[in-house]
């Protein structure tokens, strides 16, 4: 063990790193493959159907059996596609969904890089993820694709408003932008988790989430029933599978945002044993595991909105609902001596 | 501080990478076989009449614009929400005002009907 | 050369190549992308200079918000490019001059002599737990409080503008009025008539 240890110490430092990430980027693509699996197993079982069967053990390899499909199955290029961007859009929204989980802290020692802004950091790259879809549908040079785009970017600029106040409640409560710390002012048993003294701001952040996403019921940008599947319409191959991957992590990004700032994080609910036992990750894993299933509860479960209702509810629903609260919070903790509630 | 960013760098570097290796491993491994018919855009079936690119309701500038005032709005609440603390009253009372005035633009949009959606 | 350093010329050389593509690709789309770009590295500059706060928001606000709306004009607003190559030769002498002056402004600041490294000095390496956010903050709402509400001030001003320029009711679409529909009740929509036995539809009313 000692000898292995000290062998790691002496690689280089942009080495370990490397294998520092190939720890975080490994799992976090294989567990969305399996997200995908677990997706349609749930909604399956809710629609009392069986699902994916055939592919190993109750289905079980499916999703490897998937990605090779997808692997060698024609890329299309469209004859009046802007090329370049054509190719590079998938990439576009790849790369700020993985990119987003350097700054994620796993447990208490687990996390690849403690900066001190990591909460604006996570939010100014998945407001980067807003340009694949751009990009994708207008390279496409489809009527489809251009209007799921457009129709996908006005409601994720719609409900980053939303999300951004929504944050601003949990940061005046944490007195930090690092998800460290906010994690760490949330320990001590359920009853310090932000969800309780935030439980507003936790709902229109969890709906904000749903919708960042275009995830059922806020999925008119794909809206299979009217523009076919939206801003990817024309992708093929691993084009789609891209922008598939890119879907499925941002949700379990999403998943893991609203547990490290509203569910406590890597801590244990109770502050005793057995549940002390328990190492933090696994905790975090569970509540992430937890979160992500809402997704797909949601899904099977709601009708999807419409477009002029969704826009109502981003704008005139949840901005004046995170801006009172962020407005009650700093009230209370200023003027009135119970401002530990919202700590 | 610098040191933190170190790793951030290296992992935009391999996720930017990495979609551009798996685009590239399934172009390479998957058949290519171009036709006229396959190659059109996904629409009726026929020859399309226009540009797919067309006018679009001045509606959507309009979300955008809004966009960038309440992103903002919202840059300026970060550095507030985390001193609240050591900035006291006073800074709580400038907050205050800097959000009535834009609570009154916000009213004013809503009355104008900025933000309904037909 | 240190890692740092050369960080630094590998981002700047991106910086200003996508500058170039910003000017010289023919695509407005394009263009648009590569100014993406260019903010991009500058935030990644600034954070070699330990503005941290900065930079992210840089990035939130201006790849994520002012671009966005940029890629939305360009897009949607069908440029006709042969048309507008017409007035090259019309407004090339104008353009030459303005930018004429720009470089000289230009050469004049940069040349002062004020930003040499000797003048500005790399701002000293700060530890992993200072909060630039933080030492933004202390002064933005007590020493600046008058330039932040200034702020609010003009955020309110563009509001109104954008509202001004943009908002075309048209008066024969048709709303849906949400708090209608919710308060809406069974007597307004459904009325019970009581109908005897042995009558036909129409005798009652």
């Amino acid at each position: 063990m000692d000898w292995m240890i000290q062998t790691w110490q002496q690689l280089p430092v942009i080495l370990q790193l490397a294998v520092k990430i190939g720890l975080i980027l490994g799992p976090l693509i294989l567990s969305v493959a399996y997200y995908t699996y677990l997706e349609r197993k749930v909604i399956a079982y809710m629609h009392v159907r069986v699902g994916p069967n055939r592919v190993g053990p109750k289905g079980l390899l499916q999703p490897i059996a998937d990605v090779v499909k997808l692997m060698f199955k024609e890329m299309i290029q469209p004859t009046k596609s802007d090329h370049y961007l054509f190719f590079i859009a998938p990439v576009l929204a790849l790369a700020p969904a993985l990119a987003a989980w350097a700054v994620i802290p796993f447990s208490d020692s687990l996390v690849l890089a403690d900066i001190d802004a990591s909460l604006l950091y996570v939010l100014a790259l998945t407001s980067m993820g807003v340009y694949g879809v751009i990009v994708a549908g207008w390279a496409s040079n489809s009527k489809y694709a251009f209007l799921g785009a457009m129709r996908a970017a006005a409601q994720i600029v719609a409900y980053e408003i939303a999300m951004g106040f929504a944050l601003v409640g949990v940061l005046m409560a944490a007195g930090s932008l690092n998800l460290s710390a906010i994690v760490q002012a949330q320990s001590g048993g359920i009853h310090q988790w932000y969800f309780i003294p935030l439980l507003p701001l936790f709902v229109v952040y969890l709906i904000s989430g749903v919708a960042e996403t275009n995830r059922a019921p806020f999925d008119v940008a794909e809206g299979e029933s009217e523009i076919v599947a939206g801003f990817h319409v024309d992708y093929s191959g691993m084009g789609f599978a891209l922008f598939f991957l890119a879907e499925y992590a941002n949700m379990l990004l999403i998943s893991a945002l609203t547990v490290l700032m509203f569910l406590g994080g890597w801590n244990p609910p109770l502050e005793i044993p057995p549940f002390v036992w328990v190492p933090g990750l696994f905790w975090f894993l569970g509540k992430l595991c937890i979160v992500a299933f809402l997704f797909l509860w949601f899904r099977a479960t709601f009708p999807r909105y419409r477009y002029d209702q969704i826009m109502r509810l981003g704008w005139k629903v949840f901005i004046p609902i995170t801006l009172i609260w962020i407005g009650v919070i700093g009230f209370v903790r200023v003027f009135t001596p119970y401002g530990e509630i919202f700590r | 501080m610098l040191a933190n960013y170190l790793p951030i760098l290296l992992f935009l570097i391999v996720s930017i990478g990495l979609g551009f290796t798996l685009l590239v491993a399934g172009k390479l491994l998957s058949p290519s076989k171009p036709s006229a018919q396959k190659n059109s855009p996904y629409e009726c079936g026929f020859e399309a009449f226009e540009d797919a690119r067309m006018k679009f309701d001045v509606r959507y500038y309009l979300v955008a614009i809004l966009f960038i005032l309440f992103d903002l709005e919202i840059a300026f609440l970060f550095p507030w929400a985390i001193v609240l603390d050591d900035i006291g009253v006073f800074g709580f009372l400038a907050m205050v005002v800097f959000l009535l005035v834009l609570v009154v633009g916000f009213i004013y949009e809503w009355m104008r009907g900025a933000l309904e959606w037909e | 050369m240190t890692l740092l350093s050369v960080v630094f010329y590998v981002l700047a050389a991106v910086l200003v190549g996508s500058s170039a593509m910003v000017i010289s690709v023919r695509n407005p789309v394009k263009a648009a992308l590569f100014l993406v770009l260019c903010f991009f590295s500058a935030a990644c500059i600034w954070i070699t200079l330990e503005a941290e706060f900065l930079a992210i928001t840089l990035v939130l606000v201006y790849v994520g918000a002012v671009m966005v709306l940029f890629l939305f004009v360009v897009m949607m607003l069908d440029i006709d490019i042969v048309q507008m190559r017409e007035g090259f030769t019309r407004y090339l002498p104008v353009g030459a001059v303005i930018a004429g002056i720009m470089m000289v402004e230009i050469a004049l600041v940069v040349l002062s002599g004020r930003f040499e490294l000797d003048n500005v000095a790399r701002p000293a390496g700060q530890p992993a737990d200072y909060s630039n956010t933080r030492e933004l903050g202390l002064l933005l709402y007590t020493d600046y409080v008058l330039a932040f509400e200034v702020a609010g001030l003009i955020l309110l001003v563009a509001i109104v503008a954008a509202i001004a320029l943009t908002l075309r009711r048209r008066p024969e679409t048709l709303y849906q009025k949400p708090s209608m529909q919710v308060q809406v009740k069974k007597s307004d929509r459904l009325r019970v008539v009581d109908v005897p036995s042995g009558t036909r539809q129409g005798d009652v009313e």
